[in-house]
């Protein structure tokens, strides 16, 4: 992939045609992509897919009034035809005194090395991405208690953003990822449960090895054998970390500007107060080395930053784009593009502590489903985990739900856990949540 | 037809058919059975009302192709946006690069057959619809959800339209090329009244023409309902939790057919028996009332096509009936290995995937229960009105999400409740499906399976479940 001053050059230009048609503000911005993945299954290649692709986005506004479009078609008369396509769309927008490019832009001449891509990563062969996938599901596939890959896969891309805007600003960076996992089946004599695993880098050194997938997937899909149905009841519900991931997945769905000021958030109105226990501590850190969710600066090409969220339970921040900054009088703070690394910080209890100071309740393993409502906060999913008693791993369970509401939950965090690490680009420790309603029987 | 094709996709296409010929033998010189060239230009528009004003407009153009290898039960897939023949030449070659025979296969000469399906309209394409007409649609609906109560504080209106061109050729020698339209208008309303707020949602469209908006469903009525579903949110409780009996009233639910037989009946989980519908054709599966199909030739529903992703003339397909599993939902490369014969379900978001298995409208069949003696004849139970989706794993447990429900007190629906989630076993589910309406209704989806989203409805009339988990709070 090496084609930097031809997609910097297609933008630029394209900014100065939109500003040779008296507009009052443009941006461009191009993303450009390799990809490829192998899907194995059963020791064999299912599918391999390999792509070069790329695509433009524009905004133009004039007048405060706003059109956008984007295309994969980058026939040069494809492109002016949307520029000025937009601007005749932008005439029947309404004035919006919000509307705008931002006011600040990411110094490109202090440019630091956030270490997002992985040079090395482009030499890796397609045989050996194949060999890691294959590896992965026959270390599975020799555990006899494991009875059907759904099958293993490695993926690996190298993406490109170029942003130019008529504020003069230019930027360009380069990142990579890779990821391999495996799914797989596990059975008794009345149920089959489904679980897998994955790693997932910017670095291709930065991946957990074949065996290491391979063990942790084995773990979670044998675990649940012989699960069994609950009775309904209230008991405390312990987040394993991917299950803390989720809990973090929905509160930032909550904490999304345009969610904020459409009313469509039970944070709406909330900032300053208190919102959760004092244990709780929440940032987004776009600016992590080589973290998997790590920027320069978002598609408005203002800059990422370590933000507080949340601190000792007080809401400090939104997570905004320039326009929902606005709306609500703040400023951005450089989520155009969503999260970075968003995570909730360690607390200081072991997993096994946590566990252990359990008499009676749930540790979640896995849910399935939507039932999230951020206006109201309430979650209710379908759940997987394992039962404790008196401290104890007792027995696993299946086809129950969870639910409970955000806030309540982000009030009752009793224990956090010490385990967090930066594999997800949301992420946290393990959690204990007091009491949620767990439905079986 | 002709001066939609002209318009808008011929002249993007400036592969002559000996070009594409000379691809699909190239994507087969190490091996491959079968290879396919997949060309794809879409429109996409989108204007939405926030707030009282129309705070943008877009427009998305994509064009793409993709390439695909098939050999034994193995896959090769790659694309581009670049559609010189120098460049499809190396996709070709790269997809191919799945087979190792090294032994070169023919392909058959192109032939376009004359395909007689024909389920949606070019008439009135909204796509077509000048800007401001689009917007005085979208500001009808969102007035009316505005006005339609004083609690109702923000309302968002959006119309979005899309016309896709495909044009998919193989080495079996089928030529074919289909344009799809594709409409929705929706709309999501907020509620508040003190410290409590909640929101709604609701949408309508399909493959239909602008008038489909003034003779079928009015925007004022997309924007009412809405809002009187954030209105009722409002006052609902907390749902119950427990097993109990389950009335899923007519249209919306039919996301439990679609989760808990749909996609276990998609023919790449029968092949891979990664499906727990795999091996059951010819078994009883569910309960002698259900009977259940998939039919893509609904004129102008969201998941209708006149031809799937590749190629396949659509029918309607039968897949339970009186219980008996008879068929499942294949593509080529399903159909290939279970040896089936290929019923229009190959299908893909664009040119960026390679076709499996989906479903396009999946209905179960009307009984002969009135809707109302269903809620009668249950003494207390969860009664459920909207969903927000659903999710099947592979193992056969399913959930969905309610948004709003009622609970049933001696066979009559009582308090409003909200945000529940069942969750049920499909096969234990098909079992106790033991009372089915003489209603019917559709719910439109989005259904998304291996990363790809695709447009779907599901239709059922009103269903009674003897017993099912129900996940509120205690």
């Amino acid at each position: 992939m090496n084609n930097e001053a031809n997609l910097m050059s297609i933008a630029e230009k394209l900014v100065d045609y939109g500003k040779s048609k008296s507009i009052d503000e443009i941006q461009v911005s191009i993303a450009n992509e390799d990809e490829f993945t192998v899907e194995v299954r059963n020791g064999e290649i299912e599918r391999l897919t390999e792509s070069v692709s790329k695509g433009v986005s524009i905004k133009l506004i004039l007048d405060k009034r706003v059109a956008i479009a984007s295309t994969s078609d980058f026939d040069e008369e494809t492109l002016k035809f949307l520029v000025d396509d937009a601007i005749e769309r932008a005439k029947l927008s309404n004035q919006d005194e919000f509307a705008g490019l931002p006011d600040e832009f990411y110094d490109t001449s202090q440019e630091i090395d956030l270490e997002i891509y992985d040079p090395l990563l482009e030499e890796v062969s397609p045989e050996t991405k194949i060999n890691i996938a294959k590896e992965t599901e026959l270390i599975c596939l020799s555990d006899e208690r494991i009875k059907l890959s759904e099958g293993s896969f490695f993926e690996s891309g190298v993406g490109e953003v170029y942003i130019a805007n008529s504020k003069g600003f230019s930027g360009y960076f380069k990142s990579s990822s890779c990821s391999s996992g495996v799914y797989l089946h596990s059975a008794d004599d009345n149920n089959s449960y489904e679980e897998g695993w994955w790693t997932n880098s910017i670095n291709f050194a930065g991946l957990s090895k074949p065996e290491e997938v391979a063990k942790i997937a084995i773990d979670r899909v044998t675990r649940l054998i012989n699960a069994r149905k609950i009775e309904t009841q209230k008991v405390p519900v312990i987040f394993e970390r991917p299950m803390t991931s989720m809990l973090l997945g929905f509160l930032a769905s909550c904490l999304n500007g345009h969610s904020i000021y459409m009313n469509q958030s039970f944070l709406a109105g909330k900032l300053g107060q208190k919102i959760a226990g004092e244990n709780i501590n929440i940032q987004d850190n776009g600016l992590i080395k080589g973290a998997i969710g790590s920027r320069p600066f978002d598609r408005e090409g203002v800059p990422t930053r370590r933000l507080t969220l949340v601190e000792n339970g007080f809401l400090n921040s939104y997570i905004l784009d320039t326009y929902s900054s606005r709306k609500l009088g703040l400023k951005s703070t450089g989520h155009a593009s969503g999260v970075t690394n968003f995570y909730l910080a360690n607390g200081n209890s072991s997993p096994e502590e946590i566990i252990k100071s359990t008499q009676k309740g749930l540790l979640l393993t896995r849910t399935i489903g939507q039932g999230t409502n951020p206006t109201t906060g309430d979650l209710s999913r379908g759940a997987f985990g394992l039962w404790i008693e008196n401290g104890e791993i007792a027995y696993p369970v299946a086809e129950i739900t969870i639910s409970g509401n955000l806030s309540d939950i982000l009030n009752n965090i009793e224990m956090v856990g010490n385990d967090l690490i930066f594999d997800r680009s949301i992420t946290g420790p393990t959690l204990k949540v007091s009491e949620m309603t767990v439905a079986g029987l | 037809m002709v001066k939609i094709e002209e318009k808008y996709f011929f002249d993007k296409i400036r592969l002559t058919e000996e070009e594409m010929s000379r691809l699909l033998s190239i994507a087969l010189e190490k091996g491959g059975e079968f290879s396919e060239l997949f060309i794809e230009y879409r429109f996409n528009n989108s204007v939405t009302i926030e707030e009282d004003i129309v705070k943008s407009s877009s427009r998305t153009i994509s064009l793409g192709a993709g390439i695909r290898v098939i050999n034994g039960e193995q896959t090769g897939y790659a694309f581009t946006n670049d559609l010189s023949f120098e460049r499809l030449k190396k996709v070709a070659l790269t997809a191919g690069s799945i087979a190792k025979s090294g032994t070169s296969n023919p392909i058959a000469n192109l032939t376009k057959p004359v395909f007689q399906n024909q389920y949606y309209t070019y008439d009135n394409l909204v796509t077509e619809l000048n800007l401001d007409k689009k917007i005085s649609l979208v500001r009808s609906a969102y007035d009316s959800a505005l006005n339609y109560d004083k609690r109702i504080v923000k309302v968002s209106s959006t119309l979005a339209d899309e016309v896709q061109f495909v044009l998919i050729c193989n080495s079996f020698g089928k030529y074919v090329t289909d344009i799809r339209p594709q409409t929705r208008l929706m709309v999501v309303s907020t509620a508040q009244e003190n410290q409590n707020r909640d929101t709604g949602f609701h949408n309508s469209g399909g493959r239909v023409g602008v008038d489909f908006f003034e003779t079928e469903k009015k925007p004022e009525e997309i924007g009412r309902l809405a809002s009187e579903e954030a209105i009722n949110l409002l006052s609902a409780g907390d749902s119950p939790a427990g097993e109990m009996t389950v009335v899923l009233g007519g249209g919306e639910s039919g996301v439990l057919i679609h989760e808990a037989v749909g996609h276990p009946l998609e023919a790449d989980g029968a092949w891979k028996k990664t499906s727990i519908m795999s091996d059951k054709l010819g078994e009883m599966v569910a309960n002698p009332k259900v009977t259940i199909y998939d039919d893509a030739t609904i004129p102008k529903y969201r998941g209708s096509l006149n031809i799937d992703d590749e190629g396949t003339e659509t029918e309607p397909v039968l897949l339970i009936e009186n219980g008996k599993l008879v068929a499942y939902m294949n593509d080529l490369l399903s159909s290939k290995i279970l040896n089936h014969k290929p019923n229009g379900h190959g299908r893909r978001e664009s040119y960026r995937f390679s076709p499996i298995p989906r479903m396009n409208n999946t209905v179960l069949e009307k009984g002969d229960s009135s809707p109302d003696d269903i809620i009668k004849s249950v003494k207390k139970g969860f009664y459920a009105k909207s969903f927000q989706g659903g999710m099947v794993n592979s193992t056969g447990k399913f959930t969905f999400s309610v948004n709003l429900g009622y609970l049933i007190e001696d066979g009559k629906l009582t308090k409003p409740v909200k945000n529940a989630t069942l969750i049920g076993s499909n096969f234990e589910i098909l079992q106790n499906i033991d009372m089915i309406g003489n209603d019917t209704g559709f719910f439109l989806g989005t259904c998304g399976k291996d990363g790809q989203s695709v447009p779907v409805t599901c239709g059922t009339p009103t269903v009674r479940i003897s017993k099912m988990t129900v996940g509120g709070k205690l």
